[in-house]
């Protein structure tokens, strides 16, 4: 059944190429022109227990509505790096768990699931720890790590110090713009993940207004973002345990936490390499999908793509 | 107790600008110097303590103390910084672990690179003793513990030949420029926040200048006709800054190091504009301390006893970080947190001086 599930939800977004699937989350909404498009062909018939259907293609103890969990963009550079057959070099910033050394940690994570998710694709994880607010000079360290890694991808898990520092919204905001504009002048993309969700902070106004800081750099830049936030939050209401789910008994990121956060972060970017290119016309081929079982969803980045979906998922 | 001098009196200078640095966010922040240039304190601690160095390794007579001396005075000062290294570093992270206990927040185990210790304890450990695993705002030290290290080399070399020992700093600092050499991280990939390999220059300009500046008056000289070309430099500075200009690190030419403006590996730049600030600040010092009485106390006050100021100074700026994600912050806390911190650090220094005083108690 699970199966099932699995292939309508995945024909679903390759045939429509459905784009954007921002939507009924209440902050990704704001500001956006984007259609809404959730995937109802795995959605639970009206009047069962959950408005929308969560991710399938997650673990068990990960899922989360895709519109909880994503916003999608083109991700032209991976493509490239996927159509020359080259290893796909990602730069995994801000990450909180240590590297090279550690046993398994979120970069090895991401790695694992993203070559899981891309048969046949190398992919090579760089991580880096990020010290210092991006509104006050580490937008600058950043620019030296990307110039030193020269990757194709740079998934930025950003807002975290800044918040903790309280630095000014709009200078966090305008910093961020222009260093994801940088990044993306220089043909390498982007993906931004936003900060944990934490019961405590759930009624700071100031610490969501640097996620939603966040949510709208990535919709004015047209770059996907893996809500992290929201995400964790929808999770831990759903688990009776609460938050421990996600944060262990001593509340820390324990190692599900890093599983789930690197299997969203997979899922945005393989379902982000099946927005259509915007550059082809014409051919009205759709999108090869290959269909793996829950767990290791194998998405393969689409031959010339429909064209008939473009239209839908231009960004504003 | 010495007198208060230029050299105490900018290394506090240095001190309580990293202070309010290290509070990023706060309102006093855009008040720092290092808003207005392309280097900033940093640099100028290193090369005070290679001036330093050379003051200590000399006797009252000017000559050189004898060469074994010389290396344990330097093994032992690299033990203290160590020490305080360990010290601060556990403390902070025991601030850190407090507070989100206290507000039942966990977001706050990831402040600058601590999440590390709490996921990864059993090699984090590791790195936090062999210095490789550093907190973000707790990375000046262990640069300090690696240049001190190292000093005996080029200070024994010098006693030799200062050329030799300038040669050897110089071509040190440009392979690793050219080859991006650095010390790793572990765990955790990447590298050192700042390079010792590039940094070390700083400290061997440091101690040579201030054997030139005793040995005759031509470095004096020269520092002085030179006056005019620091100011242009640090207006230029000034310029770059005001208007963020800087170059694209994806757009300079290979080797990339020598023309980014990089604070991790100590860009040409940054030093270019560094020794460009000593020539314009040279004989400030000399004019304004008849006019700032108490305040120059304080500050020499505070560059006499460094190490102390530095390790409190880091600990309290953590503290006040804390105090303004816990409050939201705001002009108030912001007043607060810096009243409260220097009166805090003039007290570490006096309180210093006031033990090395008395006889002890027990």
């Amino acid at each position: 059944m699970a199966l099932a599930q699995t292939s309508a939800l995945l024909i679903s977004l390759g045939l429509a190429s459905l784009g954007t699937i921002s939507g009924s989350s209440r902050a990704g909404a704001e500001g956006s022109a984007t259609i809404v498009s959730p995937p109802t062909a795995a959605a639970p018939a009206p009047g069962g227990e959950a408005s929308e259907a969560v991710d399938v293609s997650l673990s068990p103890e990960c899922r989360v509505p895709g519109s909880k969990l994503y916003t999608l963009a083109r991700l032209s550079s991976v493509k490239a790096a996927l159509k020359e057959k080259r290893p796909v070099r990602v730069l995994a910033i801000g990450s909180s768990s240590a590297g090279a050394g550690a046993s398994a940690t979120y970069p090895v994570k991401l790695e694992t699931a993203l070559e899981r998710s891309l048969p046949n694709v190398d992919v090579e994880v760089e991580s880096r720890g990020m010290q210092g607010e991006i509104a006050s000079g580490a937008a600058e360290r950043l620019r030296s790590m990307v110039a030193e890694v020269e990757p194709d991808l740079v998934v930025w898990q950003v807002g975290t110090h800044d918040a903790l520092a309280r630095v000014d919204l709009d200078a966090f905001a305008s910093v961020l713009d222009e260093t994801v504009q940088w990044i993306k002048s220089h043909e390498i993309d982007v993906v931004l993940v936003n900060p944990v969700y934490t019961a405590s902070l759930a009624q700071d106004e100031y610490y969501s207004s640097i996620v939603r800081k966040v949510q709208e750099v990535a919709l004015r830049e047209g770059v996907p973002l893996v809500q992290r936030y929201e995400a964790m939050r929808y999770l831990s209401g759903s688990s009776d345990k609460g938050e421990a789910h996600m944060l262990g008994r001593q509340f820390r990121l324990n190692d599900l936490g890093l599983r789930c956060m690197a299997e969203h972060v997979t899922r945005a970017i393989t379902l982000s390499l099946l927005q259509p290119d915007p550059s082809a016309t014409g051919t009205a081929t759709a999108p090869s999908v290959i269909v793996a079982p829950p767990k290791d969803a194998a998405v393969k980045p689409p031959s010339p793509p429909r064209s008939g979906g473009a239209s839908l998922q231009e960004q504003p | 107790m010495r007198e208060p001098n230029a050299i105490d009196f900018w290394r506090g200078l240095a001190l309580v600008t990293i202070y309010v640095n290290h509070i990023p966010g706060n309102t006093f922040e855009r008040y720092t110097y290092s808003q207005y240039g392309i280097s900033d304190a940093a640099e100028l601690f290193v090369f005070l303590a290679g001036w330093s160095i050379g003051i200590a390794t000399r006797g009252r007579d000017g000559q050189p103390e004898p060469r074994l001396k010389s290396v344990l005075r330097l093994l032992s000062r690299t033990i203290e910084v160590y020490r305080a290294q360990i010290t601060t570093m556990a403390i902070a992270l025991a601030m850190i672990a407090g507070t989100a206990l206290i507000l039942d927040n966990p977001l706050l185990l990831e402040w600058h690179n601590a999440g590390g210790f709490f996921a990864d304890p059993i090699q984090t450990t590791i790195g936090f003793v062999a210095l490789t695993h550093q907190l973000g705002f707790f990375n000046i030290l262990p640069l300090y513990v690696v240049l001190l290290g190292i000093a005996p080399i080029f200070i024994l070399i010098a006693r030799v030949s200062r050329i030799a020992a300038l040669v050897l700093s110089f071509g040190l600092y440009s392979a690793s420029l050219v080859f991006e050499w650095n010390l790793p991280s572990w765990p955790g990939e990447g590298d050192w926040f700042f390079d010792p390999l590039c940094w070390q220059l700083l400290l061997v300009l440091g101690f040579v200048a201030q054997d030139l500046n005793q040995r005759s008056g031509t470095l004096r000289r020269w520092s002085q006709r030179l006056m005019p070309l620091g100011v242009v430099i640090v207006v230029l500075g000034i310029v770059l800054s005001v208007f963020d200009l800087r170059p694209d690190p994806l757009l300079v030419p290979d080797p990339r190091l020598v023309f980014s403006f990089d604070k991790t590996y100590l860009s040409p730049a940054r030093l270019i504009h560094f020794i460009g600030v000593l020539l314009a600040f040279q004989g400030v010092y000399a004019l304004i301390v008849p006019h700032i009485g108490a305040i120059g106390r304080y500050l020499a006050g505070l560059g006499r006893n460094s190490l102390a100021v530095f390790s409190i100074g880091s600990l309290l700026s953590l503290a006040a970080q804390l105090v303004r994600f816990w409050t939201g912050g705001g002009l108030l806390v912001d007043v607060g947190a810096m009243g409260f911190g220097l009166f805090a650090l003039g007290f570490t220094a006096w309180f210093v001086e006031w033990r090395s005083r008395k006889p002890r108690l027990s």
